[in-house]
């Protein structure tokens, strides 16, 4: 193992790392606690579609952690980051509840696709439609390319496939902003003034995650809850720096090994 | 020594498949318009010593609806003649021993009256346009999850097509959509894959050799021919672009202006 690294920051995933749906992780706010005592910088990400800053501070808050929405880098910010460092006019094929991240942001005579998951806009015209922008030269902006999730009903489509179907139709690759894209690891860290090698990263998802965080050069520590399943850890190379039951083990972790 | 080259191919040649939409005719409102000449040159090949069949990947009606729409504008042209996906499919389901849950077009659903499709344990996804809803993707996706083996067989894999408003996106983008949602690799039934192809060629009772394929779509109708043995020639109608006869991996063996045309360089060929 790499020696030790002068650690500022700790990226953290939320759902299924800190809570699951709307029960907190046993531990995780005495955990969080104990971390903003301890002279780190705490960012927490999240691969979103459909809810706001707004809307995941809201829930965080009632499940007692203790956070504010400048804390908070999601997905969506990382779109609006892109849309507006090139100064796009996008479609913004995403829910409304995702819209208010997005305010102030032009969006006449659109020349930019942006896709998340929007079930009310996958329709056969709609994509029609994003479908001959981007072959009139319109760029492709995935929020991310997840499969599918899970509902309450069952597991459900993803954005991921219809980004998959629009990159074929139109022979372009999208540009995918969400975790495990190494940019959204780093835009995450940029106002925290710290570079990917004194980051590590918590999170319940082995690729999306962990391998992502590393392949940015951050390191990775993989929790046993949430989406986890037996046997995740062997899933990437190379291999989380540490798998640990749940969030305060990791947070216990880094307290006495890497700062 | 044979001419292996087009023309001079036309020669030796046993059997002719056309492909229908964009060389017989070009879709759109109503029953859509013929292309100027086709109506005379499928007359013409059917008066000469060559087998004829139609090969499309047509799936939003059914056989025999899409066969009197082709009567309705004039062409000499039955139901035993054309090969369009559907059927294949349901040959297919029917030696494999599967059950389909259906995400096609409704105007094809009738071709699948006899099909068992309870409890079913394989997807068949066709150009089912404005059907092509999340609801109805989500539905196809959630059967191929919950199957242990899961199989998906695409009616075709274009990428898109022109109508008279616009272009639409085709099937094959919405294969590619639920390969992607389960990490699997559709079978895709109709042109190019060489089993249709061939069925055709059994049809006929010919080698590859013996036959020539003339389309639109370089990849699909001359591409696909000529990866099964048979000759390819693209006409300038239909998708048709000028940027085809600079494909990088596919040459067709030969271009004509339109189906009339390259009936007439072939019956010449035969002296007729």
């Amino acid at each position: 193992m790499a020696g030790r690294r002068a650690l500022k920051a700790v990226l953290i995933d939320l759902s299924g790392t800190l809570h699951i749906e709307d029960t907190a992780v046993p531990g995780a706010q005495d955990a969080l606690n104990r971390l903003r005592q301890a002279s780190v910088a705490v960012k927490f990400v999240t691969n979103t579609t459909k809810e706001s800053k707004r809307i995941l501070l809201e829930r965080l808050q009632r499940l007692n952690f203790d956070l504010q929405e400048k804390d908070i880098f999601t997905s969506l910010s990382a779109a609006r980051s892109l849309i507006e460092q090139k100064q796009h006019r996008p479609l913004l094929l995403v829910e409304d509840s995702a819209l208010e991240d997005f305010t102030g942001i032009e969006t006449s005579e659109p020349n930019a696709v942006v896709i998340g998951l929007a079930p009310d806009h996958f329709n056969y015209q709609t994509l029609n439609k994003a479908f001959r922008m981007i072959l009139d030269g319109a760029p492709l902006i995935a929020i991310h390319k997840a499969r599918y999730y899970k509902r309450k009903d069952g597991l459900a489509l993803g954005p991921g496939p219809f980004v998959t179907g629009l990159e074929y139709a139109t022979d372009h690759k999208a540009t995918v902003v969400g975790k495990p894209e190494k940019t959204f690891f780093t835009q995450a860290l940029t106002d925290l003034g710290c570079s990917p090698s004194e980051a590590v990263m918590i999170g319940d998802d082995a690729r999306d995650d962990v391998g992502g965080a590393q392949t940015a050069g951050l390191l990775g520590i993989l929790v046993r809850t949430g989406k986890y399943r037996e046997g995740d850890e062997n899933k990437i190379e190379p291999p989380p720096h540490l798998t640990c039951n749940s969030f305060p083990d990791a947070v216990e972790h880094i307290l006495q090994n890497l700062l | 020594m044979a001419d292996t080259g087009w023309p001079g191919c036309a020669k030796s040649l046993k059997g002719v498949i056309l492909d229908l939409c964009g060389v017989l005719y070009d879709s759109g409102e109503g029953d859509g318009v013929a292309i100027s000449g086709s109506v005379e040159a499928v007359k013409r090949l059917k008066a000469s010593d060559l087998q004829l069949r139609f090969c499309t990947n047509e799936t939003q009606a059914t056989r025999e609806k899409f066969v009197a729409k082709l009567r309705r504008l004039g062409f000499d042209i039955s139901v035993s003649e054309v090969f369009p996906p559907a059927p294949a499919a349901i040959s297919v389901l029917k030696q494999r021993g599967l059950r389909p849950h259906l995400l096609v077009h409704e105007g094809l659903l009738p071709e699948f009256d006899g099909v068992d499709k309870t409890d079913p344990n394989c997807v068949i996804i066709g150009d089912a346009a404005e059907h092509f809803s999340y609801q109805n993707l989500n539905e196809a996706f959630r059967v191929l999850i919950g199957l242990e083996k899961p199989v998906l067989f695409s009616l075709g894999q274009g990428r898109y097509y022109k109508e008279t408003d616009g272009l639409k996106l085709d099937v094959g983008v919405y294969m590619k959509a639920l390969e992607y949602a389960c990490d699997l690799k559709a079978e895709v039934i109709g042109k190019p894959s060489p089993t249709f192809f061939q069925s055709v060629l059994n049809d006929m009772g010919l080698k590859p050799h013996q036959a020539l394929m003339i389309g639109d779509d370089l990849v699909n109708d001359v591409g696909g021919a000529q990866f099964c043995g048979m000759k390819g020639v693209q006409v300038r109608t239909g998708k048709y672009r000028p940027s085809d006869e600079r494909h990088p991996t596919v040459i067709a063996d030969g271009t004509a202006d339109n189906l009339a045309q390259a009936v007439d360089v072939i019956l010449s060929q035969r002296g007729h």
